[in-house]
């Protein structure tokens, strides 16, 4: 796996920050490039904006990284927020309720990283068309927690904000 | 900081839609953690619901659109509150003025009170600040 840059990604809300993945030749970030992808479909415009506001309002604000707000763990990562459906032009995609997904990483209920995602239309990730963004999501939730268990990374008093072993703010794993 | 694409969709999001997910997720909040203080887990809840654990394993995962109906039957089984409606409670002031106030506490039931003897009255003024706040 090539290297990326581990950076603060939204850290307004009061209970909880986020951090997301970015290769090292890219501009954007891993979930930045899915939100952008999928803000340009307008079928998808409200289960975006949900999924935002799930994020940023009810966990970001509202009660932190805790249990009952995330589903169980799909290997490495979890999926956001839940399950779906949803018709696209003329195919509808059949899972239980809501269309998108992000993956996330918990690595304390104030802070998650969180990579890509996509529509997911089938039951499993491995059957999924989000395959590849499971597994590279996996990947990347890998390195970061070996890279937490080693103390590479640290975390500082307020719990909050992420740093390397040299007090970089932005990590490169 | 916040990313500024994730800043532009929030502020494009419908304040409906914003309130919407915070109050489902925070009914899925409260009742897991009425679960847990119970003692429940989703099979006796089931089962004290007449329904199947995977519906209540939906209900719990914020998959499902919760009715009027069943929050009240989730209520009746867990003898707790889950939603609070606020009501709105009328103070009479001399002269026959009222004024109103919206209580969050239904439970309690604050009387009637004359204005003029609530002011002087700090037992009822903290009894107001209470339930009225």
């Amino acid at each position: 796996m090539n290297n990326f840059v581990l950076e603060l990604w939204d850290d307004q809300g009061s209970s909880c920050s986020f951090y997301t993945v970015r290769w090292l030749d890219c501009e954007k970030s891993e979930t930045d490039l899915f939100l952008e992808k999928f803000e340009k479909i307008p079928e998808l415009q409200e289960p975006l904006q949900s999924l935002l506001s799930f994020i940023l309002d009810a966990i970001g604000e509202d009660h932190g990284a805790i249990d009952a707000l995330f589903n169980r763990e799909e290997n490495e990562v979890q999926g956001l927020p839940m399950h779906g459906k949803v018709r696209l032009n003329k195919v509808t995609f059949y899972y239980p309720q809501f269309p998108l997904r992000i993956y996330a990483l918990r690595l304390s209920e104030r802070l998650v990283v969180l990579f890509n995602g996509g529509i997911k239309d089938a039951q499993t990730n491995q059957a999924s068309s989000l395959n590849s963004e499971w597994r590279e999501a996996c990947e990347f939730a890998k390195k970061i927690t070996r890279a937490w268990l080693d103390g590479i990374i640290e975390v500082d008093s307020t719990g909050r904000i992420l740093t390397d072993y040299n007090n970089n703010k932005e990590i490169i794993l | 900081m916040r990313s500024t694409i994730a800043k532009r969709i929030l502020d494009n999001t419908p304040e409906k839609t914003r309130h919407f997910v915070r109050k489902q997720a925070d009914l899925v909040v409260r009742i897991n953690e009425l679960l847990r203080a119970k003692g429940y887990t989703q099979k006796r809840l089931a089962e004290a619901m007449g329904k199947k654990p995977s519906e209540i394993n939906r209900w719990l995962k914020g998959e499902h659109n919760f009715t009027f109906k069943s929050i009240c039957h989730l209520e009746a089984v867990l003898g707790e509150s889950i939603f609070e409606v606020p009501k709105r409670r009328v103070f009479t002031a001399s002269k026959g003025v009222f004024f109103e106030v919206t209580v969050y506490k239904n439970k309690v039931k604050p009387a009637n009170h004359k204005f003029e003897d609530w002011k002087q009255d700090s037992f009822k003024r903290e009894q107001f600040l209470e339930y009225g706040e």
